[in-house]
Order: structure tokens, then C-alpha cells, then sequence
């Protein structure tokens, strides 16, 4: 089929010598030797045509040579194959093995699974040859036989490359011991380990004692000589236990192998890859300033390595230089924004690279690209958390629009993404908006959440705080509270998010001085709280606890006090200061104890010339705040992002002639001590 | 096997003025793998692929034809180009498809679907389901077709066990596109094959608020061992295999399970089960924005599950409901209604998901009653055995248009008439009577119409079940020209006894070793030509033509007939005489049986169909010619001495009588064998004294040479091998030198062993002739006499396995050996020489 598909593949691969050969192929059908000859001349074709094509370069024209010269491969194979394995012929079907194999294992991304069953059935061929049973053997036991058992001269340099490119698979399925163990027979079985001294790493040094096997003139021409594969060899698995060490913790090892990886062979992707992971090694080990080093060097291998870029922006951030950190953000973008350049699948140098034997999950996720969205995302959230409002405000902006583009920009909504659930993003970029003064659009923004809301909200939801939750384990803190089903947990984020919108345009309503629609805005925040009913059980009784079970009760629970402080603020602007003072007590409820709530209660109270109340919750305030100066916020999950502004600034400024005349007051009625 | 393709119909508005809204259908209605031809016309183009075909959509925006072929991955074929092609071509040529229209080269694809210009598809490999999204490019621009921008893993977990792989192997996955009403502008729709828009709030309900506010469209995947699952399409993306159970730190995975069949998923789609006020034309025109507000998932064994959105206040969760149909389901289709249609295998059903509440006041319905009916009634539409189906709704006439695929690859449609047309109809009894009268007739002239049909199909059916025999027959018999045929006619010439007067008698044995039957209606002709004697050209042709009806030869069996031609004392034969035979099937007569019409013959067979009599009539198959001369007359016994009529029979052939006659009596010892043979020959001489006998053969040179160039060509190739000493076992028997001039063998008295051949030299090549013993005509064992000693493969004479008569072996310059098997020699050579006994 594959001969139909591409009828000029094989004549183009092999244009030169293949007439010659199949002409006498034909001749000498009969004869064993003919076939031989006439195979032999086929692979030499078919190699040396793609030696002569990879002039052209990695492209899609290289790609569809490979696959053509695989498949001429395969059906040659098959066609050596066919005939019961004879010990002539057994060279030159190793080697076609080898070349079939290569561009199998290049072409399917290292990612192999017919490939191991292929060495195997060749393997028991050999054996068959030789006249050993090979039946019923894992592959460790039939390498272990066929080199202990084949001892024909001719043989060993086939083998020996079919055995480097067992363990290439090997490699690209992580079985270290058993490349180990393969490379402990081909380099020499009887010699003592070469691992013997300094404790250097035993298949690192099996690897470099192993003599790559003499490619003769005569012996049938390979696509890509074990030498190449020898060093490709070594630097993968340099490179593959360094990952690993870097993933068990075990960074000094991890160090030295991944700087050994970095003195290997291989490709500039590669070694900005090697170089990053060093980055993150060193990072982890304390050292930040040469993790910056060796980031900035795989920036200058390789440009499109953008992890390192993300990698960087992490430690500046530890390091507390945001100006640098967002620099290398805006970096990260404005690479990602240009399309990803196509991994090249098919280096028509090196058919086996270390890009196809390296699979580590740890690799895996440190250079999955990131989303422009992501970064984006990073960059505003960075800007917002660092009050440049100006720049946030613009990166929340440009966010959104890339939200809202087609299927082509992905958004990452996975766990591990940096981005968090969409309406947040839309709060966070309504807060940014209303800081900046913004306000109209942030009233347009926090409209869309409440709009889509709309439908997703019951009349009452009642969570039931108890079951289950003493029985487990104390250190599971952040995990979903257990006894809570998914969709009532939904609907409470539901619930939170529309009342924080609410709370936003309430505000925003205020700044613009439209106190009655602020105060309608507060009101329907309030109302959309009502609709949760927290129902705890016996076990959890201080709000603490609550919070531990149900962190979305806590954002509950400000949000509440923020619309209730807001609103009896809007009272007091339009003069119902009554109404006002109800609010605020109403919120000190709600939290008793903040001091936000007591400053606006106690200028409330005041105002309306209660005074005395006003001077004992003074001095109510003033001996909790004594000892409890150092800690402004419980130690506990921080607020989201778009309530952070709202905390702030429900903060009254220290008020001097208010303190001034409460102390007069209380000096005069003869309480103070 | 048959190769899979797909015809492609209407591929350019040229050929198809129905345009765009078949088009539409054609996805759906190519799915299936079987030959497609109806009364649409195709427009004669077959695409062959390398393997069954999964899957094939249609990019209108495009033109272009998406086709998934199994174990090599998604095709794109450009319709315009398709079009040029098939006008260029002949009618209902095939082309295989171009390797380099494979765009999505992957081995592991099971489905996929399109979406404007994105492709996402949805693969199997390594133990998980991959969906793969791919951007299509522009061609023009770009060097690839697609690019593929991310993917997501789907883990299956719940296939446990063989039983359950066995089960899901042979299902695909089900993939279709939701999108919420809006997301695209009004003028560029979002274009999706068998994607539907869902309204508000059974989107945000189902799919969650995420990719509402995201406006992403969602994928919907039912996979074979039940799982539906979905994901938004610009959330495609996930760094691990994700366990869609599992909820990291409030983040909500994309991939998320929305219901568990637990039997394969073949049909998603989407209803509108809510009425609108139809009044309207705005609201009508608001109802065909707004979407759908019904989801259905079908699984192959019947279960049915219906998610809508709950009027219930308490808690905001979508309903699911789920059903148990009638399966197996193989497929099913959803339109615009509340109806949905499904197909077992002996039926298509329609199941209606609107529901009105029985409460008369519609205040009193309670809130939390359900919104989905609790009992589906199928109603059944009666056309069985249809693989795919199709909805399109006229928007013009409201109601819709059923196109449904039988799995013999008949297209059928059926107008569903909107459900309000269903109206009965108030009748008073007197019109009801009336109509029933009216129907019962109607009924009668049907069931006349029918049984008339019936009649004449029974008959067209029977014509061409025995037109295919003859077919049959015909193209065994013209196909093997040169080789033994399949059914065989072999003359011979015999003396017999009849009505106690010895008749000379050609006896023709008609032997069928085909695979088919002669049926009746084949004649078997036997013409004799009494002049085909070539020395003589002013003589008049007679030929007198026997026919003889065969009734029924079956496979393998044998007839004989036998016509008498003179008896010995009767009249003067004229010889030699050719005997030609021949199977004669006359058309007319199952046509006449068919039709009254000859112009129909006339369509059946075009002009110029080789074996057709040049008046049509019917079809004659020449089965063999032979010439009989007067050798075969020879009679050896006396005849004139009366009641000895065993010898008759015995002595078949004159020329092996004469030859063992003639051993008989150089070989003393085999007197006995004599006897048997020639009970009479020796008594009728008498012991005291034989005379010898001398034959004497006279070959023209030209006969010969014609005679023996066929037999030398098919043999040719052992001249180099067989020697004369490999024939030397037999030449003692009889070594009969032959050639131009004469020959003979003088018969020595009875005790002095064999004479030397005398040979009178003329002109040409002396042959020998070995007269193999026991002289038969038997081909193999000629063959493996000459097999035995050259040593490599028994000696093939022609291709045939006809029976072989003669025999030529010898190297010409050499050792110029002939072997011919005597028996048969005269009759089937048709050697003009004579033979004379003195």
C-alpha cells in the first residue's frame, strides 16, 4: 500500500545505484548470494540517497523523505524477513533493522512501542540462526543471550548498533536500569565496573568506555552512524538523570549530571533546556543570582527558550525586583504573541536526538509553553499587587480581549495555570478599572458577571457544615471541604462573585457621587448574601474554624462587612445618619472586633452626639489594638485579589481632631485614667 | 473485499441545482461505507481510499470535503476541483485519492469535527483518548494545511476488564459542537455539522460559567464505553492527562464528565422542546436565534438521556432525565422541534420531548415538576434499516425533510409534515362513510395494482436469473479460448446395432464440468457438413443441423446423443464429414416471456456482443468441430456373416484393431490377449495361415504440418530434454516411422520377432511414431511417461486439460521423435489421409 501511495519515493531516495541493483536482483532471483548482493545494494541506496538529501535542511520536504525511506526500509525488511534467518544474511538485516528503526523511532516523536517488539523479533532471528531458541525471553534476557552466544565475528558490529539504539528506546521510556544493564554487556562483560572510581555515574561511564563498533567499506551503509548515536546517547542520559535527581530533591547530583549534560552533544535547544533546568537547580539550592546566570546563558543558546524567560521572572519575584521581574514578563509575552515556531520533528542530520530520548514529567511541565494569556494575566496581576493601577489597568484590559478571541488563543483553565476562574479575572479587572478612576467601566465590567450569574443562582442555598470534616486529616488545609458537593460549592463561588460585582459597582457608584444607586447597588449585595445559609455543626464554632471548612465563607463574611460599611457610609452622605449607624453596627456584627468597622461606628456614633458610647468603644478599640499590633491580618488564606482595594480604603484615615476630641471628652467626664 | 470509497454527489452547483442545503446533507449521508446510488444523480466520481472511511464532513465556507479514513488519517479534497476532475472524466470512473491530500496524517484518529476553520479531532493512543485541536490555513499562504495548537487527554478510567474493550472496539466516539447563542455575528455563523446553539441557562448550567463568559464553544464527546464529556473549545489544553474527577484549589477543569451512559454514545443533539409564541414573526425569528434548550445523548443499546434546565427554584441544576428506547440504536437526528428520530435496525422512530403539563391552569403547575415528560412514546415511521440520518428544515414550508441512508446504500426522504398539519380533521358520519368507501376502493385498485406488479417483477426477476446463467455460461466458455473449456462436446463415430441392422452412428457427448447449470432453454446443434473435403472446391455445401433441447444439465453430469447416419447397406455416405457443435440459447424466448416488445432485446444488447447470432435471436457458443472420415467407418469383421454382433462393439477403433492385430501376430505368446480382442479375426482366416498384413499410412505433407504445429508449439520446450532414450521403454512396441512416402510393417510369420521397420523414403522429416501401449488417449499418461524421465515438471501439453489425441515430441534436427495417441488421431486431427488395410 505504502509502495502505492508513493510510487516515486523510492526511486528518488535511491536514484543512483538502484537500476544497477535491481537488475541484478532480478538475474539472480534464485541464488541466495544474488539476493544479497541485490539487498545489500538496495539499503546502500536507499542510505546514501538519504545522506544526499539531508543537504536540504529540517523542513516538510524532509519530513515526507523520511517517510518514504522508512517505508522502503520496512518492505525491505520484510522481504529479508520472509526467508528463515540465515547467518550470511544476518549482517545486512541487522543493519536494515537499524536504519528501519531509526526513522520509525525519529518519526514517532521517541514515543516507540511496535519498535521494542521489532528489536525482539530480530533478536530471535539472530538466535534462530545460531540455532537457540529465543522463545518466551524478555528483551533484557535475549540481549543477554544473543552477546553471550553469538560469537561470529561479522555479527558484533550490527549488534552493537542495534544495542545503542535498544537503548535509545530505552532512554525514551525511562528504564535507566535496564539501559544500564544493556551497556554493561556491550562495553565488556568480564572487565570490573568502570563506575569503580569516584562514584561518577555508572551508566555515564559505561556509555564513554563502550567502543563504538568499525564501519567498515564493506558493510552495508547506515542513515546514521552509532558514533553520532554513541554521544547522543551519552548527553540524554546525563541529561535524564539530572532531571530526575532535580525531581527526587537530590540537587548536588542533579547539578553535576545536568552540567555534565550541558559539555554533551546536542542541540541548542537542548542545551538551553539544560541550562534551564541548572537555572532551577541552583534556584532551589539557594543560589539565586547564578540560577540568573545560567537562565540569561540558555536565553543565549537558544532565544525561543522561553521558560527560561518565566523561570527568571520567578526569581525575580523571590528576589523582590518586580521591575525586572515584570520586564521579563513583557518579554514572555511579546515572544509568545509571535507564533511558535514548528518543533522541527525531522533533523535530517540526526534522525535520533536527545529531544526524542528525554521524557521526563518534570520536563514535560517546566517547558510547557505558556499561554499568552497566562502572562498576561501575570503581568496585570503583578502590576495590580504592585499599584501600578495605570499599567494593570491596561493589562487587564488587553486580557479580557484576548478572552473573548477565537479558539486559536487558548486559555489554560487547568489546575496548574496561573490564570484563576474567569469571573475573577473580570472582578480583579474591575477593581484595577475603579482604582484608576475608571469607574464607568468598571460598572460595565461587574454588570457582565452579574449578568451571567443571573441563572445560576438558587433562592436559598444551604450548606451544611459538619459532616465529615473532624474525620479528616488536619494537614489537607485548602482542599475542598469534604461533605460539600461540587455544584453547591459552585453555586456558593457563584453567589460570592456576583455580590463582590455588586460591591464593586456600589462603590464605583459612590465615587461618582450617585449615592441612592450606590446604595442599590450595596443592597442587592447584601440581598445576594442572604440567599447562603451556612449552617455549621457543633464542631465548628468560631469563625476560624468556619473559615478552615469553607474558605469562601470568610470572603463571605467581608464581603458583607465591605457593603455594609459602604452603605452606611452612602447613609451618612445623604444625611441618614441613622441609617447609617444601623449599618455600621450591623457590620461590626458581622465582624466583631475590626477595626474598620469600629472607626465608622464610633464616628457614626459621634456624629450623633452618643457620645459616651462613643468613648467606650474608643476605648474598647484602644485595648485590643495594644496588644494586637503586629498582626493585621489572621494568618490564614490572603483575600482575593479584588477585595484587596476595597480593605484598604474601608480604612478610615486616622482621624486627629476626632481623637483629640474623644480624649477631651473622656478628660472631661473624668473616665480617663 | 470491496474497496471503501466515497461517492461524491453533487460537487458542483453545475450538477446539483439543489446547492448548498444538499450539500449540507452530505456529510451525513456519506458517513456510511456502503455504494451509493439513488435516484440523485451522482456525478459519476468515486474517490477510493486506502481504507474504510469513518467519517466525512463538509466545509461549505471552503468547498472543501473533510474525509477521515481509517488507520491513515483525515483527507482533504477540494469540491471545485473535484468537479473539474469528474466532468473531465468518464462516467463512474474511480480515483484512488491523492497521498498528499492526506492533511491529518495519524494513524490513531477515530473522529472529528469541523468548525469554521478549526478541526478538532479526537484520537486513541496509548491508552487515552487525545483531542487534538488544528487551525486550518490557508493554503496559499502556508506551507501546511493545519497546525495543530494544543490538546487535551481524556482518561477513560471506568474500561475495566476484556469483556468491555471487546465491546467499545468496534463503536467510534461521537463528537459535536455547543456553542451559546451569540457568539457569532450574526452574518458569519459559526458553521459546525451537527452542531447546535444552546440557550440560556442550560449553557452556563451544564457547561459552567467559565466558558460562558469565555463565549467558548463546547466540545461534546461521547465516548464507547459511555462517558460524555465536554470541554471548552478555547480551554483545549491540559499539561497532564486529566482526572476530571478530581478539582485542584478551586479551579475547575476543563474537562469535565457530564453524565455516564454506560453504553456506547452514538448520537448527541439537541432539542427545542418550549414552545414559543408563534404568533409573532419577531418571536419567531428570536426562536431560531435562541438555540436549543434540550440536550439528548443516545447510546447504541436504547438508553436515551435528556438534560434540560429545571424550572425549579431550590437549586440551580440542569434535569437529567434518562429513557429506555427500543434498541439497538444505530443512529439518530435531531431538528429544530422537539422531535427526535431514531433508527433501529427494523425501524425508524420518533420520539416527541415536548411536554404540556395535564394541569388545566397553568398557575397551579407546580415549580418543581418536571419539565421533561416521564414516558417517551415512540411513534413509528416504518422504513427499516437505515444507517444514517438526516434533519433539514425548509424554513419556508416549517415542516422538515427526513434523508435516510439504508444499509444497501438506497438515499431515501421523507417529508415530515410539521406537527400542527396533524390536526385531525372534524367528519360527519355521512362523509366518514363516504370516505371510507372511497378508501376502500382505493385500497382495491391498489392491492390490484400490486399483485400486477408482483406478477410482472416475478417474471423480470425469473428472465434475469436465467439471463444470468447464461451470462455465466457464456463467459466460462468465450473466457477460456484456448484452454479446456468448461463444458465440452465429444463426437464419435460408431458402428451400432439398431432395430437389428448395424448403423454407422455419430454419438456426441455433451459433458458440463462448469459451476453452473445448463438450464432449458439451451439447444444443444450438431451440424454436419458433408463437403468440407478441400480437394474438392466446386462442391456444394449441405449441412444438416440437429438440435437437441437440454433440459437441465446440471454440474459435472453428462449426456449423450447419438445420430444415425446410414446403415451398411443403406446409402452412400459421403466422407469425410465435419460435425460441428454448438450450445444455442434463444433470447427471444424469455423475452417473450418478459415482454411483448423486441425493442427491448435490442437495449439488452448493444451491437457487436460477441456470440450473438447476427439476428439477435439468441446467443450460440461453438463447443467443438471435428472431421470424421472414412477411417472411423472402417469395419473390420466380416458383416456380411450375420449374428455375430458382440464384435461390434468391442472394436471401437480400426487402426488400434489393426495395430494389435498386426502384435497379435508377431507375438506369439499374447494369443489369448487376441482372442479377447478379435474373437473373430483369427477364426474367420483360419490357424493354418496368415497372411501378412501391411498397412500403410498416406499423410499429405501439408496436413501434417499443419496438424502437428499446434501440438509442436505447446511442447516445443522439452525438445532439448527428451531424448530418444528417454522414449526408449516404448519404442519396442511400435516404432512406425512416419512421414512423406509410405510406410510399412511387414508382419513376419508368427515366432520371428519384429521386423525393422520398412520405409520407403519420400520427401520431409522421418518421425517416428511410438505407439504407446496401451494406445489411449490419455494425455497424462503421456505426460508422466515423458515426465518420468526428463526428471522436472511433468509435461504440460497446451494450458489445457482437455483430453489431448495427439502428441508431437522430438527434436527436429536430431532425433524427430511423434507421439500420437492413435485412438483419437483421425478424428480430432482431422488428418485427410486414408488408412487401407490390405
Amino acid at each position: 500500500m505504502a509502495q502505492r501511495l508513493h510510487p516515486g519515493g523510492r526511486a528518488r531516495s535511491g536514484e543512483r545505484s538502484r537500476p544497477r541493483g535491481s537488475k541484478r536482483a532480478r538475474r539472480e532471483a534464485p541464488a541466495g548470494a544474488g539476493c544479497l548482493r541485490a539487498w545489500t545494494e538496495e539499503n546502500d541506496g536507499l542510505a546514501g540517497g538519504w545522506r544526499a538529501s539531508r543537504s536540504s535542511g529540517p523542513g516538510r520536504a524532509a519530513q515526507q523523505a523520511a517517510r518514504r525511506c522508512r517505508l522502503a526500509f520496512d518492505s525491505l525488511l520484510r522481504k529479508i524477513q520472509g526467508l528463515p534467518a540465515a547467518l550470511p544474511s544476518l549482517s545486512l538485516e541487522l543493519t536494515v533493522l537499524y536504519n528501519s528503526l531509526l526513522f520509525a523511532v525519529s518519526e514517532s516523536d521517541g514515543l516507540v512501542e511496535g519498535e521494542a517488539e521489532r528489536i525482539n523479533h530480530g533478536l530471535i532471528r539472530v538466535l534462530e540462526a545460531c540455532g537457540v531458541s529465543g522463545q518466551d525471553l524478555s528483551t533484557e534476557e535475549l540481549w543477554q543471550k544473543v552477546l553471550q552466544d553469538v560469537t561470529t565475528e561479522e555479527l558484533c558490529a550490527p549488534l552493537h548498533r542495534l544495542g545503542a539504539l535498544q537503548g535509545a528506546v530505552w532512554l525514551a521510556a525511562n528504564c535507566l536500569g535496564s539501559v544500564t544493564g544493556l551497556f554493561r554487556l556491550l562495553s565488556d562483560t568480564k572487565g570490573p565496573l568502570p563506575s569503580a572510581h569516584g562514584g561518577e555515574n555508572e551508566l555515564l561511564a559505561l556509555l564513554k568506555a563502550w567502543s563504538v563498533p568499525v564501519e567498515g567499506d564493506t558493510s552495508p551503509l547506515v542513515v546514521q552512524s552509532t558514533k553520532d548515536l554513541k554521544e547522543i546517547l551519552w548527553t540524554s542520559a546525563a541529561f535524564l538523570q539530572g532531571l530526575q535527581g532535580l525531581e527526587a530533591g537530590n540537587l548536588p547530583t542533579a547539578l553535576s549530571l545536568l552540567q555534565a549534560a550541558a559539555s554533551g552533544f546536542c542541540s541548542k535547544r537542548v542545551l538551553a533546556q539544560i541550562y534551564t533546568c541548572i537555572g532551577c537547580c541552583t534556584q532551589q539550592m539557594g543560589k539565586p543570582q547564578t540560577a540568573l546566570q545560567h537562565l540569561k546563558r540558555a536565553l543565549q543558546v537558544d532565544f525561543q527558550c522561553l521558560s527560561a524567560l518565566s523561570q527568571a521572572a520567578l526569581v525575580y519575584r523571590q528576589l523582590g525586583e518586580t521591575d525586572a521581574e515584570l520586564e521579563a514578563l513583557a518579554l514572555l509575552y511579546k515572544a509568545l504573541e509571535t507564533p511558535a515556531q514548528e518543533a522541527v520533528s525531522i533533523d535530517p542530520c540526526f534522525l535520533i536526538r536527545t529531544e526524542l530520548l528525554v521524557h521526563t514529567p518534570a520536563l514535560a511541565s517546566l517547558f510547557s509553553r505558556s499561554h499568552p494569556s497566562e502572562v498576561k494575566y501575570l503581568l496585570a496581576q503583578r502590576c495590580l499587587q504592585a499599584g501600578r493601577v495605570g499599567e494593570a489597568v491596561e493589562h487587564y484590559l488587553d486580557l479580557l480581549a484576548l478572552l473573548q478571541e477565537g479558539p486559536q488563543h487558548q486559555v489554560p483553565l487547568h489546575g496548574r495555570s496561573a490564570l484563576p476562574r474567569i469571573p475573577e479575572v473580570f472582578l480583579e479587572a474591575a477593581s484595577a478599572l475603579e482604582q484608576l478612576g475608571r469607574y464607568q467601566d468598571a460598572i460595565a465590567v461587574c454588570e457582565e458577571i452579574i449578568s451571567r450569574t443571573d441563572d445560576l443562582i438558587p433562592e436559598t442555598l444551604r450548606i451544611e457544615l459538619d459532616s465529615g470534616a473532624g474525620g479528616e486529616a488536619p494537614g489537607r488545609a485548602g482542599s475542598p471541604s469534604p461533605g460539600i458537593p461540587p455544584q453547591q460549592r459552585e453555586s456558593l463561588r457563584c453567589i460570592v462573585w456576583r455580590a463582590a460585582a455588586y460591591l464593586h459597582q456600589g462603590r464605583a457608584w459612590a465615587r461618582l457621587g450617585e449615592s441612592k444607586e450606590a446604595i442599590t447597588r450595596f443592597t442587592r449585595c447584601l440581598n445576594v448574601l442572604l440567599r447562603v445559609q451556612l449552617v455549621s455543626a457543633a464542631s465548628i464554632q468560631s469563625s476560624e474554624e468556619m473559615a478552615e471548612a469553607l474558605p469562601e465563607a470568610k470572603v463571605l463574611q467581608k464581603i458583607r462587612l465591605l457593603a455594609l460599611l459602604g452603605r452606611g457610609s452612602q447613609f451618612q452622605e445623604l444625611g441618614r445618619d441613622k441609617e447609617a449607624l444601623m449599618n455600621f453596627q450591623h457590620s461590626l456584627q458581622v465582624c466583631p472586633g475590626d477595626p474598620a468597622a469600629t472607626s465608622h461606628l464610633l464616628r457614626a456614633l459621634w456624629k450623633l452626639n452618643r457620645r459616651q458610647e462613643a468613648a467606650a468603644l474608643w476605648q474598647k478599640l484602644h485595648a485590643d489594638a495594644a496588644p494586637a499590633d503586629g498582626q493585621q491580618e489572621a494568618p490564614g488564606r490572603p483575600y482575593p485579589l479584588y477585595l484587596v482595594s476595597c480593605l484598604k480604603q474601608v480604612n478610615l484615615p486616622h482621624d486627629e481632631s476626632l481623637a483629640r476630641s474623644l480624649q477631651d471628652y473622656l478628660r472631661t467626664s473624668g473616665q480617663d485614667p | 473485499a470491496p474497496m471503501p470509497f466515497v461517492s461524491v454527489w453533487c460537487c458542483s452547483d453545475k450538477l446539483c441545482p439543489c446547492g448548498e442545503r444538499l450539500q449540507g446533507q452530505l456529510g451525513a449521508c456519506l458517513k456510511t461505507r456502503s455504494n451509493l446510488s439513488s435516484r440523485l444523480r451522482p456525478c459519476g466520481m468515486k474517490l477510493t481510499f486506502p481504507d474504510q472511511v469513518w467519517h466525512v464532513e463538509l466545509l461549505p465556507l471552503r468547498r472543501q470535503l473533510y474525509i477521515l479514513c481509517a488507520g491513515n488519517g483525515i483527507y482533504c479534497v477540494s469540491l471545485d476541483q473535484l468537479g473539474s476532475q469528474a466532468e473531465d472524466a468518464c462516467p463512474s470512473s474511480v480515483f484512488p485519492v491523492d497521498a498528499d491530500a492526506c492533511i491529518v496524517p495519524d494513524v490513531t484518529l477515530c473522529t472529528f469535527t469541523l468548525l469554521n476553520d478549526v478541526l478538532v479531532t479526537l484520537s486513541q493512543a496509548q491508552g487515552q483518548w487525545w483531542m487534538k485541536l488544528h487551525v486550518l490555513l490557508d493554503p496559499d499562504q502556508e506551507s501546511q494545511p493545519c497546525r495543530q495548537i494544543s490538546q487535551v487527554g481524556f482518561s477513560t478510567c471506568d474500561q475495566t476488564g476484556d469483556d468491555g474493550d471487546a465491546l467499545s472496539s468496534h463503536f467510534l466516539p461521537v463528537l459535536c459542537c455547543a456553542s451559546a447563542p451569540g457568539t457569532a455575528g450574526p452574518g458569519e455563523g459559526l458553521w459546525c455539522s451537527g452542531g447546535f446553539t444552546l440557550e440560556e441557562p442550560l449553557f452556563s448550567l451544564l457547561f459552567g460559567i467559565d466558558a460562558a463568559m469565555l463565549d467558548s464553544p463546547m466540545i461534546l464527546c461521547g465516548f464507547p464505553d459511555g462517558q460524555l464529556c465536554c470541554v471548552p473549545l478555547k480551554a483545549l489544553n491540559s499539561s497532564e492527562a486529566v482526572d476530571a474527577c478530581s478539582e485542584v484549589a478551586g479551579q475547575v477543569p476543563p474537562v469535565k464528565i457530564l453524565h455516564h451512559l454506560e453504553e456506547p454514545v452514538v448520537f448527541i443533539g439537541a432539542l427545542r422542546t418550549e414552545h414559543k409564541a408563534p404568533d409573532d414573526p419577531d418571536d419567531q425569528q428570536l426562536f431560531g436565534d435562541s438555540g436549543c434548550d434540550c440536550v439528548v445523548v443516545v447510546g447504541h443499546y436504547g438508553k436515551m438521556v435528556a438534560m434540560k434546565a429545571e424550572r425549579g427554584e431550590e437549586a440551580k441544576v440542569p434535569e437529567v432525565r434518562e429513557y429506555y428506547l427500543q434498541g439497538p440504536i444505530l443512529c439518530a437526528a435531531c431538528g429544530g422541534g422537539s422531535r427526535m428520530y431514531y433508527s433501529t435496525h427494523s425501524d425508524i422512530s420518533a420520539v416527541d420531548l415536548d411536554w404540556v403539563s395535564n394541569a388545566s391552569d397553568p398557575e397551579s403547575i407546580d415549580n418543581t415538576a418536571y419539565v421533561l415528560p416521564p414516558v417517551l412514546s415512540p411513534a413509528s415511521l416504518s422504513i427499516c434499516s437505515v444507517v444514517a440520518l438526516s434533519l433539514s428544515s425548509r424554513a419556508s414550508e416549517g415542516d422538515s425533510e427526513l434523508l435516510a441512508l439504508s444499509a444497501k446504500g438506497r438515499l431515501m426522504s421523507c417529508d415530515l409534515c410539521s406537527p400542527d398539519d396533524a390536526h385531525p380533521i372534524r367528519l360527519t358520519p355521512e362523509k366518514a362513510g363516504q370516505r371510507i368507501k372511497e378508501l376502500l376502493s382505493g385500497i382495491g385498485n391498489v392491492s390490484e395494482r400490486v399483485s400486477f406488479l408482483k406478477k410482472a417483477v416475478d417474471q423480470k426477476n425469473r428472465a434475469l436469473t436465467s439471463l444470468n446463467q447464461v451470462m455465466n455460461v457464456s463467459a466460462a466458455l468465450l473466457s477460456n479460448q484456448d484452454g479446456r473449456k468448461p463444458v465440452t462436446c465429444t463426437v464419435t463415430a460408431s458402428w451400432s446395432r439398431l432395430l437389428l441392422r448395424d448403423t454407422w452412428a455419430i454419438s456426441c457427448m455433451l459433458e458440463n464440468s462448469s459451476e453452473c447449470s445448463l438450464e432449458q432453454g439451451w439447444t444443444l446443434c450438431v451440424q454436419l457438413f458433408t463437403s468440407s473435403c478441400a480437394f474438392d472446391e466446386d462442391s456444394v455445401d449441405s449441412a444438416t443441423t440437429f438440435t437437441f433441447p437440454i433440459d437441465q444439465l446440471l454440474p459435472g453430469s453428462k449426456r449423450e446423443v447419438t445420430l444415425p447416419l446410414g446403415s451398411a447397406e443403406g446409402t452412400k455416405l459421403e466422407l469425410p464429414l465435419t460435425v460441428s457443435c454448438a450450445l444455442f440459447y434463444s433470447l427471444r424466448e424469455i423475452l417473450d416471456s418478459a415482454s411483448d416488445s423486441y425493442e427491448s432485446l435490442d437495449d439488452l444488447l448493444p451491437d457487436g456482443s460477441p456470440g450473438l447470432s447476427p439476428d439477435k435471436e439468441g446467443i450460440c457458443l461453438p463447443l467443438s468441430k471435428c472431421t470424421i472420415d472414412i477411417l472411423q467407418c472402417l469395419r473390420l469383421d466380416d458383416s456380411t456373416v450375420p449374428g455375430a454382433p458382440p464384435s461390434i462393439a468391442t472394436l471401437s477403433d480400426p487402426v488400434e484393431t489393426f495395430l494389435k492385430v498386426s502384435r497379435v501376430q508377431s507375438d506369439p505368446s499374447s494369443v489369448e490377449v487376441s482372442d479377447q480382442l478379435l474373437p473373430k479375426a483369427p477364426d474367420a482366416l483360419g490357424d493354418e495361415y496368415l497372411p501378412p498384413s501391411v498397412a500403410s499410412i498416406k499423410v499429405s505433407s501439408e496436413l501434417l504440418k499443419n496438424a502437428l504445429k499446434s501440438f509442436c508449439e505447446a511442447t516445443y520446450w522439452a525438445k532439448e530434454r527428451v531424448c530418444v532414450n528417454a522414449l526408449g521403454p516404448c519404442l519396442p512396441l511400435r516404432a512406425v516411422r512416419l512421414g512423406l512416402g509410405t510406410w510399412s510393417v511387414p508382419t513376419d510369420p508368427p515366432g520371428q520377432g519384429l521386423a525393422p521397420p520398412v520405409w520407403k523414403p519420400g520427401a520431409g522429416i522421418p518421425f517416428l511414431l511410438p505407439l504407446l501401449e496401451p494406445i489411449q488417449a490419455c494425455c497424462s499418461g503421456v505426460a508422466s511417461l515423458l515426465g518420468q524421465s526428463v526428471g522436472s515438471p511433468p509435461l504440460c501439453l497446451g494450458k489445457s486439460r482437455q483430453p489431448v489425441s495427439c502428441w508431437a515430441v522430438g527434436n527436429a534436427r536430431t532425433h524427430p521423435l511423434l507421439c500420437i495417441s492413435l485412438s483419437k488421431w483421425l478424428c480430432e486431427v482431422g488428418w485427410g489421409g486414408t488408412i487401407g488395410v490390405s
